[in-house]
């Protein structure tokens, strides 16, 4: 199994993303516009946030 | 069976468990077959990747308080994890592996979800929320 599942960071944080994403979607709303709607920002918040932090601590790598 | 049948018939201890037993099964039984699936399948999921990713099953150890704390989330999985433990030639996982931290966050995180299902599970039965 580990030879499908991804070893790239971004990768493993986009596939965690997901799963939590979905999870909190599916929890949260009953209809189904708002859990895609929830979905998305939820996985758009997470990505892009990770990406941000990403780049904040690039100055410093160790 | 409808969903408000499913909660009258039943108590709520018993989706509750089984929600804990088994991820989705509680959201299942109280009529939401497909919630409970999907569910299921996230929870799974997030679990068996953590266990690919070689996270670790943690346990309690003497001097490190934490692991309490991780204890009780890992073991939120229900029979995911019993079954792991079972299967597992070594369930404190491999720290040396790149992807040993993403495992761990993987583990815990499939239990705390799974946790809350078992919590939203007990809503439902009760009628808490519809």
């Amino acid at each position: 199994m580990i030879a499908i599942l991804p070893v790239d960071h971004f990768l493993i944080m986009t596939l965690y993303a997901l799963l939590v994403s979905a999870f909190f979607a599916l929890l949260w709303r009953e209809e189904r516009r708002e859990r895609w709607k929830l979905f998305g920002t939820l996985i758009g918040s997470l990505v892009l946030g990770g990406l941000a932090v990403a780049w904040l601590m690039y100055p410093f790598p160790k | 069976m409808s969903a408000e049948a499913a909660v009258r018939m039943r108590s709520p201890w018993l989706p509750m468990v089984l929600a804990w037993l088994v991820p989705g099964l509680g959201h299942f039984i109280l009529g939401r077959r497909k919630t409970g699936i999907a569910f299921g399948a996230i929870v799974t999921l997030t679990f068996l990747a953590g266990i690919s990713f070689q996270g670790r099953l943690y346990s309690v150890e003497a001097g490190q308080p934490l692991t309490i704390l991780a204890t009780f989330a890992v073991y939120g999985s229900g029979i995911l994890n019993l079954a792991a433990r079972a299967l597992s030639d070594n369930p404190g996982g491999a720290i040396l592996s790149t992807t040993y931290e993403y495992g761990c966050a993987y583990l815990l995180t499939a239990g705390l979800m799974n946790l809350l299902l078992v919590l939203d599970a007990w809503d439902l039965a009760t009628g808490k929320k519809r």
